[in-house]
């Protein structure tokens, strides 16, 4: 059972009542005169008795007094007497075994339900319920009722009648709570008002005793002290994902989310006892602030009050998470032991990582987290260990957390278009100098796939677009030979105050970027460089089309007043001078893989555009004009290479 | 019938509750125990583990799929009371000793407490995770 959570409660209230009963009947089997004080006590005579699934439900009616005291004559039903529906459940009907005409006085601590369209009001929780028998009566009905089994009719509940929940005003608002995106004002720090909303207690510093206090009296104003390891986004759909255990996963595709984008800023934050947990605060308008809070926060200490469990989940259910949580373990300083005196602390060289996690929300409306930005860094906080790239390729093992300073040299873009753009998987070829100054034996490109799950600012998407950049990543997954970003990672423009560079050279790169040459190793969807000569072009696919000479924009339109005239969408002017760009498939002969047809998509080269003017415009050309005329170091992307027909289509590239 | 009605007003009483104070009192969660039995610790751990899912269709249709403690999926309708777990169709139609199983309990509770996971798929989708039923049997 979760701890802290409904059921565990449940289980304890339901232990106490159960040795309540207990002790109850034992009472009132020692004890046989009925109490003196009868407050709470409710006295009903039962007239009929039917049952539905294991629940007896007794038609009754309540009288004013013990009956004890009246004469038989007065036990005559009245009909002014209020009537109610009492309900048993099979333990203690069968300790009554009551009849109708029976006098049963039901102790407190017993429950009335009002139900919407009845006038009957519904008596539950009776469990301390005793039969009083009429002194006088009591023998004569013993032996003339004792002996026989009363047959009680049973009803069969349709299950056609289903339970509606909702009142026919508020039918509008379905929606789970758990989607609905808490617009909390802005996060306070120190600087801002000392006002405190609520009466907050003394801070505590376990996550575990916060968690455990969820419903009892005074939970909101318990405070936890803890250490913020890491800030990240976390996209909403990450929450449909959970389902795909068992043998038959969801078929789950990803909820197409409308503007806003529903991003929200998430804390990984870790206690004195080394306890994780994971803070899911409010949605982000913009997800540019992810930079900065980052640099301010990440380190820092911060007290949460007044938190909302969202989910306990455990390893198998979240390795995204737990692979984060172990990049950082085990923690650098000693951890406090939990029941022991402050002084005691436990060393952690040999403790196993964590198993379980909360992930709590704050409660919407109110502000529940309090950043100590002036203050130091903590001691706890384990900041992203930089590597090269080349010791990350070396890295044994499979989940790994890893952090690194790239240059970006080209995007890529999937192609599947019923998806939005911030929605699709990137992928990223970047270097660093301890990849591009290595002579051979490791790649001097590495590709890092950035899925949709990754949250990327808009910083960043045009950072990627635009120009040669140097970007940092932090908390990649490396595994099964691939860099891969996914929730958690955060890729930003600068490197963070603190990293810890375990002897990583992160020089800027000096000289021009090298790409490996194509050879037989080459394989599909990576960049590699070729030099060649042409044998042969392929003239259906020669292509020539205007671009904007302002932007670059490849889709120009013909201008709504003037067809004769282009116009640029992206610009929103008239393009009077346009570039006209060329494209062209030629087969090279390459002698680094001299055994396959390569087949260039290119686009780029002047010794070709006389080719190419050619072709497209003076409809002739000498084939024994191009044949044989050398191509290289041409930059490319390779399409794919297909083994059967041993040919790789690539396509020209410009690094950025 | 009585008892249906009963349980109702309780699940609305609980739903009151949480949306007014995110919580849900005591005596509710006794009243709970009165009125199951032995499914509620079960639903409410279900509940607890967010292990509900409401899967909706286009056409608007939907059905819920709960994540049992076994790790077995199972799928409750919407409209009328059924689950495909064996409990059901032990304890509420053989026997009609339940009105519920912990699944479908647990649906309601976390209709009530804002729990459920959402999923939407296609008609296709739907209708799959409907019909995938019939290969389990027999």
């Amino acid at each position: 059972l979760c701890r802290g959570g409904l059921a565990e409660r449940l289980c304890r209230l339901q232990n106490r009542e159960r040795s309540a009963i207990s002790f109850w009947r034992h009472q009132c089997i020692s004890d046989d005169k009925i109490p003196s004080d009868k407050s709470g006590i409710l006295i009903v005579k039962i007239l009929e008795i039917f049952e539905e699934c294991t629940i007896q439900v007794a038609i009754c009616q309540q009288l004013e007094q013990s009956p004890v005291t009246l004469s038989p004559e007065d036990a005559v039903i009245n009909a002014e007497e209020p009537i109610l529906k009492v309900l048993f459940t099979r333990e203690t009907a069968a300790h009554l075994k009551s009849r109708p005409q029976d006098v049963i006085h039901i102790y407190p601590p017993w429950q009335k339900l009002l139900l919407q369209n009845a006038d009957v009001p519904v008596i539950m929780n009776t469990y301390f319920s005793q039969k009083v028998l009429l002194s006088e009566h009591s023998e004569a009905r013993e032996k003339t009722y004792g002996l026989t089994k009363m047959l009680i009719r049973k009803n069969i509940i349709s299950l056609a009648q289903t339970f509606r929940l909702d009142d026919l005003d508020d039918k509008l608002h379905q929606e789970s709570s758990d989607n609905q995106v808490a617009c909390a004002p802005q996060i306070h720090n120190n600087d801002d008002s000392k006002q405190h909303p609520l009466a907050l207690s003394a801070v505590n510093d376990s996550l575990l005793e916060m968690v455990e206090s969820q419903g009892a009296v005074g939970w909101r104003e318990v405070q936890v002290r803890v250490v913020i390891q890491r800030v990240y986004c976390l996209p909403a759909r990450e929450w449909c994902r959970s389902h795909t255990q068992g043998n038959k996963p969801l078929c789950a595709t990803p909820v197409m989310n409308s503007d806003p984008p529903n991003v929200r800023l998430c804390l990984l934050v870790q206690d004195a006892y080394g306890m994780f947990s994971e803070v899911q605060l409010q949605s982000l308008s913009s997800t540019d602030d992810v930079e900065q809070y980052c640099r301010r926060w990440e380190g820092k200490s911060c007290c949460l009050a007044g938190m909302k469990i969202l989910q306990r989940t455990t390893r198998g259910r979240a390795l995204g998470l737990f692979s984060l949580i172990d990049s950082l373990w085990p923690p650098v300083v000693p951890l406090k032991v939990p029941g022991q005196s402050q002084d005691s602390e436990m060393m952690t060289t040999n403790l196993p990582p964590p198993s379980f996690c909360y992930i709590l929300t704050v409660q919407s409306g109110e502000i529940h987290v309090e950043v100590d930005e002036e203050e130091q860094i903590s001691n706890l906080y384990q900041p992203p260990a930089v590597h090269g790239l080349k010791e990350i390729l070396r890295i044994d093992g499979c989940n790994e957390r890893c952090s690194f300073w790239a240059q970006v040299l080209y995007q890529r873009l999937q192609t599947k278009h019923n998806v939005p753009i911030d929605q699709r998987d990137i992928l990223l070829f970047v270097t660093d100098s301890t990849l591009q100054n290595v002579v051979h034996g490791i790649p001097k490109v590495v590709a890092v796939s950035v899925t949709a799950s990754c949250v990327l600012s808009m910083q960043i998407r045009e950072a990627l677009s635009a120009g040669s950049r140097l970007v940092f990543f932090k908390d990649a997954l490396w595994g099964n030979g691939r860099i891969i970003c996914v929730e958690r990672t955060v890729l930003l423009l600068q490197k963070p105050l603190l990293c810890l560079a375990a002897g990583a050279d992160l020089s800027e790169l000096t000289g021009p970027v090298r790409l490996d040459e194509l050879d037989s190793t080459t394989q599909a969807n990576s960049v590699c460089a070729l030099r060649g000569t042409v044998v042969g072009v392929n003239e259906s696919t020669a292509f020539s089309w205007p671009t904007c000479d302002r932007c670059g924009n490849g889709k120009l339109e013909l201008c709504p007043q003037d067809r004769e005239l282009l116009y640029c969408n992206q610009c929103s002017e008239v393009v009077t001078t346009p570039v006209l760009k060329m494209q062209l498939e030629v087969f090279l002969s390459c002698p680094s893989r001299s055994q396959s047809t390569v087949k260039v998509k290119v686009w780029q080269r002047p010794a070709l555009f006389v080719l190419l003017t050619m072709l497209l415009f003076l409809q002739t050309y000498e084939v024994q004009s191009v044949l044989g005329k050398e191509v290289g170091l041409l930059n490319c992307y390779v399409h794919s290479v297909t083994s059967q027909s041993n040919c790789v289509a690539l396509e020209e590239i410009v690094l950025l | 019938s009585t008892l249906p009605a009963v349980a109702e007003e309780l699940l609305r009483e609980i739903k009151k509750a949480f949306q007014e104070s995110s919580h849900v009192p005591d005596d509710l969660l006794l009243g709970l125990k009165f009125i199951f039995g032995p499914s509620a610790v079960p639903a409410l751990d279900l509940v607890d583990q967010r292990c509900v899912t409401r899967v909706t269709a286009p056409s608007g249709r939907t059905l819920y799929q709960v994540l049992g403690s076994s790790g077995k999926l199972y799928t409750c309708y919407s409209s009328c009371h059924f689950c495909t777990c064996p409990a059901f169709g032990f304890s509420v139609l053989q026997k009609s000793e339940s009105l519920l199983c912990k699944h479908i309990l647990a649906v309601y509770l976390s209709q009530a407490m804002g729990a459920c996971q959402e999923l939407s798929v296609s008609e296709e989708q739907l209708t799959n995770i409907l019909l995938a039923e019939e290969e389990d049997e027999g």
